[in-house]
This record gives C-alpha cells, structure tokens and sequence, in this order.
C-alpha cells in the first residue's frame, strides 16, 4: 500500500539561502549557484560535507550543470541528480528530495536550482500533431486569453486584475533578492508597454536568473551534526499531479492546481482558510486571482473583492506572495519553486523581516508547469 | 476544392460537415469511450488510452470563450498585433486561434464560424488558412 509523505518520518527544512533574481549578466552559472547553497549551509549552521545527496532543478541551462557547480564546495562524492519539470522543476526538486529524507535513505540533502536564461524548445511541438495557430500563443497570450475569460466570468474588470501586481510589487520592493524590487501604481502598471489582452509588462513576470538553495533534514540526521530543531520547519505535505482532461480545457492550469492543492491540505489535515502565507505561480496576474479560488482561500468569483479588502496583503487575512511572487520577485524557473520554499521558511520562522507576516504559522508553495504539472506543498512552524 | 491548396490540410477543409455545410469544417476525431477531440492524431485517446477512435469532421461553427489583442510577438511569421480568441466548437473541443476581424474585439459569448483567408506558406507559394470570424448578424 502506498504511504504519504508525513507518513514517514518527519522531514524538515533547516537552511534556505539565494542569489537575487536578476536580467540576464554575464555572471557564470556556477557562481549564482553557489552564492545560494553556501547561504543555505551558513543559515543551517552546516558542513558541506554533512550533506548526503544533491538535488539540482534547472530548466534551461544545459546537460548536467550540477557537478561543474558543487565541486567547488569540495567532491565529496556525493549523489547528484538532476530535475527538469519546466516552471515547476524546482518543486519537483524539493518534493524528491524530502521523499529521500522521510524514506530513511539520507538523512540531509540539498536542493539547488539554478538557471539562465537560453533559448530552449519544448518536446510538445516535436509530437508532431498539427495546431491551428499555437505559434501565436505565447504563455502571456494563454493568460491573456483567461484573463478576459475570467473578467466575462465573474465581471471582475481587467483594471481589478492588474491590482494583483500592485500588491506583489509593493512585497518585492521589500525583498532584496527580487528582480523588481520598486512598488508600482495602479496607473504605472496600466499604462506600461502593451503585452496582449489586457496585460502590460509589470502584470508578467520578466525573465531572469537566479539562484535558490534550501537543504532538508531529518531530526536524526541534525542531531547528529549537534543541531537541534529551534529553527526548522517541518514539510507538512507534499503533492504532484499532472493535467487530466477537463471539461473547460483551457483552465487546465486552475482545475490541476484546484486538485493537487486539495490532496496536500487534506494530507497535512489543513483548512484553507487556515493558511498564513502562500506563494503560487503568478507569473501572470490572472493566474492569482484564479489560483486563490481553486486552492479555496476564497470562493469562486471572489478573488478581486477579497484582494481589494486587503485579505492577500503582508498583515491581511492570508499574505499571497509575500516574496513578490512571480510577477515582482521573478521567475528564473530553475529556481523558482526552491525560492517559493524559502520565502515560506522565513516566514514561518519569523525572520522575513519587513515582509514579516505576522504570526504565520502556516504556509502554502504552489507551481504549475508546462506539460501540464503541478506541485502543492504545505510547510509548517513547529 | 483540391485540399493542396489549403495551408494545413491536415486540420481542416474548405467543405463543411453535414450539420454546417457552408463552413470549413475541423478534422477532429471521435473515440469508441465517446471522447471528441481536434485535432486527429493516432498515438491514443487522452481520455481513456485507447486506439479505437474514427476521424470526424467538426462544424465550422462555435461560442467565442475569450479572446486576446497580441500587441508583442517573437516568433516568426506573425506580425503583431493579431487578436487570438479562444472557441468553444458546437460539436465540443474548444480550439485557439487567430480571429478574421470585421468589426473590432467581438466579446466572449458571440458566435463565431469558420472562413479561409489567403496566406503565404514557408516557400512564398498562396496557401489559404483558417480563421474563425463573428457569425454575420449574430
């Protein structure tokens, strides 16, 4: 019979470190990599060799980026395996690495993710089934298309929806290792350079790179290394579905996050409306106010009255994105679902500063990725 | 009309299906689990895995679900701005693509019919395309 992840033995996240999110430099991979993993050790208050085996989520850089990186914190010999799951590859990452924890196979492991961006296909056009015009629809245009849909919908109007980068710019401005770190009007993000639909540049999130560590452990295994949990967080859950086919076949994004949220809450036996911060995919301000209804923070249709009630701002009901989100803080997508989990520890731990929201005990990482995949995991203060 | 002449003959045809025979029809497919899908592929039924599915021609005709003014675009041969709309089919898979604009943006729930527009394939040679456009008068 198969288990769930908090069946096992408790896993939890012990160190969290970055490299700001950023346009494109000339800096060498390797050294964005490394400035989040040997932050991560510093804030765990650990050895690079106590760590057992090595994650490395990366979407766009090439072949096996990972050795080339970690050798320089000295060849231990350790496990290396890369994770490739599009926007999502960082989550994969995380998920697999705390199985391995809670399995009893290590006992601390670390996830980096790392990327830059390059140009890359995807495997989907190499199917060779025939499309109307999908060349024409970039990611943007797909959200642009469910952004009218959903102002149709709900009559919530597209000036109501851009609201969600206000927000998310005003978190990122705080956070020093977002791409967009400057609050922004209503009326700055409006009248910025037209995307498609109603979207401007500052509702979608920029390309970038970056880099985002966290490392899981096993109480076993920190006790070990004379560390206690003071401040770990525990991984309350972890869920992983895929697209099915759905009745509306283009909200595919909302219906698989509405599922796989809905398997992680009930594993970790929390009420959505009992969660204290969550960071989702918002690489797209539509993708928000759908994403908050289908993981039940609110009821459908009302995602933009909750969000002008100031119920998804640092302070409010629920801080959504606390980090900036996708929109402010970037998408370097290696990265992004590691950096999901670190915002989430700090906050949690109540060291996330200026962007501090209080008392979070609980807290929420979503990702969507192309294919299409979809990664849930609540993480929870001890 | 002889099918060469169409850009993507593989998608669609310049007759129409019995319901709707003055539009273009899709080429779509129907499995035995009742599953209707565009386009036709044979690799297997994404609803039920199997392999016993017929090709079945699609009525040019639709509700408009949304749709999307692009104002930036990378890729090559299109030149920005296009409108995309995203079509829900009378006879059920719902399709994306490039909308024939007569009359500005038409909004979600307006109905909308196949039409083939003159286009240009890779090699310059004149290939018509479908496009869906406001059903006249709806």
């Amino acid at each position: 019979m198969s288990v769930r992840l908090n069946e096992l033995r408790p896993v939890y996240v012990v160190g969290v470190g970055f490299h700001r999110y950023q346009f494109l430099t000339d800096t060498p991979y390797v050294e964005l990599g490394l400035a989040a993993v040997r932050a991560a050790l510093v804030d765990a208050g650990l050895a690079w060799p106590a760590v057992e085996s090595a994650y490395v989520a990366k979407a766009l850089l090439p072949m096996a980026p990972g050795r080339p990186m970690l050798r320089h914190l000295g060849a231990t010999g350790l496990p290396i395996v890369h994770v490739e799951n599009a926007s999502a590859s960082g989550s994969a990452a995380f998920r697999h690495a705390a199985i391995e924890v809670a399995a009893g196979v290590s006992d601390i492991a670390l996830v980096v993710g790392v990327d830059k961006p390059m140009p890359v296909g995807r495997a989907e056009a190499l199917a060779r089934i025939g499309s109307l015009a999908d060349d024409a629809i970039a990611p943007f245009t797909h959200f642009a298309l469910l952004a009218d849909a959903y102002a149709s919908r709900t009559g919530a109007s597209l000036e109501d929806i851009a609201l969600v980068a206000v927000k998310n710019h005003r978190n990122g401005a705080k956070n020093p290792f977002a791409q967009h770190q400057k609050e922004r009007t209503l009326e700055d993000i409006l009248n910025g350079k037209k995307i498609a639909g109603a979207f401007t540049s500052l509702q979608c999130t920029p390309v970038g790179e970056g880099a985002a560590a966290v490392i899981v452990a096993s109480e076993e295994g920190l006790r070990r290394q004379g560390l206690d949990l003071s401040r770990a967080v525990r991984v309350a859950a972890s869920a992983g579905r895929s697209q099915r086919v759905y009745e509306d076949a283009t909200r595919y994004d909302a219906m698989l996050t509405e599922e796989t949220a809905a398997i992680a809450l009930e594993e970790a036996q929390v009420s959505p409306r009992a969660l204290d911060v969550v960071e989702l995919h918002d690489a797209f301000t539509v993708e928000e106010v759908e994403y908050v209804e289908a993981m039940g923070l609110c009821a459908d249709g009302e995602a933009v009255p909750r969000l002008k009630d100031g119920e998804f701002d640092i302070g409010g009901r629920c801080a959504v994105s606390p980090s900036g989100g996708l929109i402010s803080m970037g998408h370097p997508i290696g990265p992004t679902g590691v950096g999901q989990i670190g915002e989430i520890v700090r906050q949690l731990r109540g060291e996330a500063g200026p962007r501090q929201q209080p008392g979070a005990r609980i807290g929420l990482a979503h990702m969507v990725g192309v294919g299409a995949v979809c990664y849930v995991h609540v993480l929870q203060a001890l | 009309m002889d099918p060469a002449s169409l850009l993507k003959p593989a998608l669609y045809r310049a007759e129409g299906s019995a319901t709707v025979p003055d539009r273009p029809a899709l080429l779509g497919g129907e499995c035995a689990c009742g599953y209707v899908f565009f386009p036709m592929q044979s690799y297997g039924c994404e609803k039920c895995g199997g392999l016993d599915f017929k090709e079945r021609k699609l009525s040019g005709a639709g509700t408009l679900l949304a749709s999307a003014r692009v104002h930036l675009h990378a890729g090559k041969g299109r030149e920005a701005p296009f409108t995309v709309g995203a079509i829900a089919l009378d006879d059920g898979p719902i399709v994306r693509t490039l909308i024939e604009e007569n009359e500005g943006d038409p909004r979600p729930g307006r109905r909308m019919v196949t039409t083939l527009v003159a286009v240009e394939d890779a090699e310059g040679a004149p290939r018509l395309d479908l496009r869906f456009t406001p059903e006249a008068g709806a």
